[in-house]
């Protein structure tokens, strides 16, 4: 009787699989490719797996043996493991769980008029200095126009608390908020919880 | 073990650090890492390893170079790259300053 086989190209060695143990390593190499989505170099690791499977299916081969089945198989695969991604549960999953939502606030410690760019550059944590340098270049640009934006988002985005410990409030972001809760109350948008006291 | 839980992403977190002493102590291919690390808290596999070193690889911190072999196909070699070199021994120090640390912690 003649075993089925298939002849199976496994990164630089061919080697003849029986039926079952080709389903076998195609589930592997799936489930491998499949755990590899995201990782930047997928195809040399499944090339070096797939040497790894052939290396270790022909050590433990017969002398006469041609056809590699689950016996050779299945203890190859347990001795090689499944696909650990480095980092995964460590560093990089830290940082991309669902952070809590930032609300979009102006913030008047270390502010330089009202505290805009800060708060702006707080939520796409950019860096303050380059924000409030776009500020300046749109503003010369636009022929002043930039200074309406500044006064409705001035008006508009609420106030950050208070930090602990953070930087004072300088004068002109101090006036600009006494001016603008004014305007608020005046204008009756002040929503409580806004304005801290 | 009640510290297993704590345990694991330490070692997890060193393995890539024994990955570069192995390298840089000399060339070697893969069965050669694992049977180094095999026997000690730090025994892996193939399925840890490769997608290590293609990362360590990417970070051009180890780079490999084929090299025939008398049975069977030819055999990646691994080394570490200069930059390899300098953050072995950079973590290497670091390391001995964590033990420091850790050893006078609470006396």
């Amino acid at each position: 009787m003649k075993r089925i086989s298939v002849t199976v190209s496994l990164n630089r060695s061919t080697l003849q699989f029986d039926e079952a143990a080709y389903a076998r390593l195609e589930n592997y190499l799936a489930e491998s490719a499949g755990l590899l989505e995201g990782d930047p170099d997928p195809q040399e690791i499944l090339s070096d797996l797939e040497q790894a499977v052939a290396d270790q299916c022909a050590r433990r081969m017969g002398p006469d043996q041609t056809v590699v089945t689950l016996a050779e198989l299945e203890p190859a695969l347990e001795e090689i493991g499944s696909v650990q991604v480095p980092g995964v549960g460590t560093v990089s999953q830290q940082t991309t769980p669902d952070a809590p939502p930032r609300p979009l606030r102006q913030v008047s410690e270390g502010a330089v008029i009202s505290g805009v760019c800060l708060g702006i550059a707080r939520y796409f944590r950019l860096d303050v200095t380059l924000l409030r340098v776009i500020a300046v270049l749109l503003l010369l640009g636009t022929g002043g126009g930039m200074i309406l934006v500044y006064l409705a988002l001035m008006l508009l985005m609420p106030y950050a608390p208070p930090e602990p410990g953070g930087m004072p409030i300088r004068w002109l972001p101090a006036k600009c908020r006494r001016i603008v809760e004014y305007l608020r109350a005046k204008l009756g948008v002040d929503r409580p919880g806004n304005m801290p006291a | 073990m009640v510290a297993e839980p704590k345990l694991a992403p330490i070692r997890k977190g060193l393995l890539e650090f024994l990955v570069l002493k192995i390298v840089g102590a000399s060339s070697v291919y893969v069965p050669d890492i694992l049977r180094r690390l095999a026997g000690t808290e730090f025994a892996t596999q193939e399925g840890t390893l490769y997608p290590l070193l293609s990362k360590l690889r990417r970070e051009e911190l180890v780079l490999y170079e084929w090299k025939e072999s008398d049975a069977g196909p030819p055999r990646k070699y691994y080394r570490l790259t200069d930059a390899g070199k300098a953050q072995l021994a950079a973590l290497d120090e670091y390391w001995s300053r964590i033990n420091r640390t850790i050893a006078d912690m609470g006396h």
